[in-house]
């Protein structure tokens, strides 16, 4: 038994090592910081008890990170995960060249961020960007729209183009799903009169649950980390109307110099991050229950 | 016998390395800077080498790109794993690292080398002094100003350039009337608009409001920052701007100007550095005109940055990091390589000015005869009201009819950072 737990310890010291300093430790230190008005450069700082937290309620930037955050959750979450049930859907249907597709679908999924948000920078260019060129080949005009430099519409193009990466990892994994379905149940269904949709809708939808709550899970955690394509795309702005919560916290802290308020932000965002994901698994529990 | 020399070899041995370990860290000077363009890199580090070889002491060098170098320094700052030695733009900036106690004060370096005697007096009266002490030596300053397309220029008839704000109208819309936009501007990354800014200010109403205006001592919805908005609308209304600036970077802007989609730009001297990169000759190809005089009686004055070096207040070697500073400074040749072709000047004085290009010496001569050289806005402002201006300069460009509602929203986001 003891020769057990020096094997336990020995083989968990090093990723628990470095799960302290890199993230145990910063975390801690984050909520430390919240509670002065720290400016990054002196030390000499003061504890100012739940300031910080009393000033994020009338921070009306924050209030729209907050919504901003909210509707690129939302979208990120919802988008490749439809788009990705469609084209893994549409792959599995046999049509001829499935690998290239397969292929080219997969594609962005290789690339980082801060290519894919060059990549998008130029489809949205105004004068010679993809986009507006389509758009004046389809209506002869010459439409000039600055996608990314207009608020109405900064968030939603990022969204669409973190879209475009994620759902390829939505389409792998619903793939995979779709192999795991028996076929004689699929061949059953058509035999007693059910077309594509019913087959569709009744039986294969169903039964992808499971990937579906893979897929759902990675889009979450992999938006609550969004930050690097906003970053290149807009910096959150023009004028902060792409702005989420992570983008504030930035701005905050490195351009304000406000380190103790930016720490409050996180903090913020990380009891945010831990309520989704805790009631997620909470969700998943009771749904495994079901399962079982 | 033998292991007795055995053991004394080792730690003679240990003791050799400790020294030459000891000897060369307090022979090293740490410096990051955002010297990092190809051009800024290449000159700064033949500096360098001339320290290293003339002083003996060994420059540990980490160049950042310099947006990105506004974090790094913070983060390294957060650490407390600041270099000895890293640029910085004077203002307010090098102000708030000041009161935060993070630099050493070069005092005793700047009269020892004779600095008084080195630097020109309107550069280190505004960049160099912080609360009563030195602390940054001045390594190059900018000059904002109307940079033009010359044949532009010519193929509209125009030959005179605008002294008054009456001949600067005039001269756009000859430029409109002949299909070329007169104005282009690339304030995607917000900064680029703050010349506009300041210079309808400090034409308007005179560098004192301004730099009230800047101290949260006058409001950015008084009558004076309305009036100064008001104009810059007016030009927007008239299609004298490029469409959608806000898409567009500074390089962008310039491009239309260097192909001749646009007639000028409101840009610092760096943009000779970039359009002499793209094989424009300065004085064929493209020039420049002073922002007009807008009313009588107002002092003249330019707007540019200065990049200067500063020394960290925890810094290891701080005697190595002094000799850089002073040697950076004060040798002529050093300070003449460093501007060499990247849109600089030189703050010393002993510089030879005809090293510059037939441009910047009209830039230099135009900051020597201006009675005031200000900072650009985001540095003679404290960064967090940095960040509220510059935001509303983009909204302004987006929407310039509502500039009195921008103007009041961002006169309470100012007040409130000033008091936090």
């Amino acid at each position: 038994m003891k020769n057990k737990i020096y094997w336990r310890v020995l083989f968990l010291s090093p990723p628990l090592f470095v799960f302290s300093v890199f993230v145990l430790f910063p975390l801690l230190n984050s909520f430390y910081y919240s509670f002065t008005d720290w400016n990054g450069f002196n030390f000499d700082y003061n504890f100012i008890g739940f300031e910080n937290y009393t000033r994020i309620a009338s921070d009306n930037l924050f209030q729209n990170a907050i919504i901003n955050t909210i509707i690129w959750l939302l979208s990120a979450i919802i988008i490749p995960t439809i788009l990705g049930l469609w084209l893994a859907l549409l792959i599995d249907s046999k049509v001829r060249g499935t690998n290239i597709f397969k292929s080219i679908f997969y594609l962005p999924i290789c690339l980082s961020a801060v290519v894919v948000g060059q990549i998008w920078i130029w489809i949205y260019q105004q004068e010679w960007g993809l986009l507006n060129t389509v758009i004046n080949f389809l209506s002869e005009n010459n439409f000039e729209y600055a996608w990314l430099a207009k608020p109405e519409t900064s968030l939603y193009s990022v969204i669409i183009s973190w879209s475009w990466q994620q759902t390829a990892i939505s389409m792998i994994i619903y793939l995979a799903g779709l192999t795991s379905i028996p076929k004689n149940l699929l061949e059953a269904s058509q035999i007693e009169g059910a077309n594509i949709f019913q087959q569709t809708i009744y039986i294969v939808v169903p039964l992808l649950i499971p990937a579906t709550i893979i897929v759902i899970a990675l889009s979450m955690i992999n938006s609550l980390k969004g930050f690097d394509i906003l970053y290149i795309m807009t910096e959150g702005g023009p004028f902060h109307s792409s702005d989420t919560l992570a983008m504030h916290m930035y701005n905050e802290s490195f351009r304000k110099y406000r380190m103790g308020y930016g720490s409050a932000i996180s903090v913020v965002l990380f009891i945010i991050a831990v309520a989704i994901i805790g009631i997620y698994f909470k969700q998943l529990r009771k749904l495994e229950e079901i399962y079982d | 016998m033998f292991n007795l020399t055995k053991k004394l070899l080792i730690m003679l041995n240990i003791i050799f390395l400790f020294s030459v370990q000891i000897l060369s860290a307090g022979g090293e000077v740490t410096i990051s800077h955002y010297f990092s363009g190809e051009l800024g890199k290449a000159n700064f580090m033949k500096g360098v080498k001339k320290f290293e070889a003339s002083s003996g002491i060994k420059m540990k060098d980490s160049p950042v790109g310099h947006e990105d170098f506004k974090t790094d320094i913070l983060v390294r700052a957060a650490g407390k794993n600041l270099p000895d030695v890293f640029s910085y733009w004077a203002g307010a900036r090098v102000q708030f690292i000041v009161d935060s106690n993070s630099l050493l004060p070069i005092d005793d370096m700047w009269n020892s080398s004779g600095l008084d005697r080195v630097v020109a007096k309107s550069v280190a009266n505004s960049a160099t002094m912080y609360n009563g002490n030195r602390y940054l030596v001045p390594l190059n300053y900018h000059y904002s100003g109307m940079f033009y397309n010359k044949s532009v220029f010519r193929d509209a008839g125009i030959s005179k350039m605008p002294n008054n704000w009456d001949e600067f109208l005039s001269l756009c819309a000859k430029l409109k009337s002949k299909g070329i936009t007169p104005i282009a501007l690339g304030s995607k990354n917000r900064w680029p608009a703050q010349f506009w800014f300041d210079y309808l200010i400090l034409r308007t109403v005179g560098p004192d409001y301004r730099h009230k205006l800047m101290t949260g001592k006058a409001a950015y919805d008084d009558y004076a920052v309305k009036h100064a908005m008001s104009i810059w609308k007016d030009l927007v209304d008239k299609g004298y701007f490029t469409n959608n600036s806000n898409a567009d970077t500074w390089t962008d802007a310039s491009d239309k100007v260097a192909r001749g989609k646009a007639g000028m730009t409101l840009m610092g001297t760096w943009i000779t550095g970039y359009w002499n990169g793209m094989d424009l000759k300065p004085g064929v190809d493209y020039d420049f005109f002073p922002f007009p005089i807008m009313s009588t009686g107002i002092p003249n004055a330019v707007v540019g940055p200065v990049d200067g070096l500063v020394v960290s207040a925890n810094a290891k070697n701080p005697s190595g990091a002094k000799k850089f500073l002073s040697f950076m400074m004060s040798n002529p040749d050093v300070q003449a390589q460093w501007t060499d072709g990247q849109g600089a000047l030189s703050a010393n004085t002993k510089v030879d000015p005809t090293k510059y290009n037939s441009v910047m010496q009209r830039a230099l001569r135009t900051v020597a005869n201006a009675e005031v050289y200000a900072f650009n806005y985001d540095l003679a402002t404290p960064p967090p009201v940095a960040e509220v201006g510059l935001s509303m300069f983009t909204e302004f460009m987006d929407n310039p009819a509502d500039y009195v509602s921008i103007l009041s929203n961002a006169q309470r986001n100012a007040s409130r950072e000033f008091k936090n």
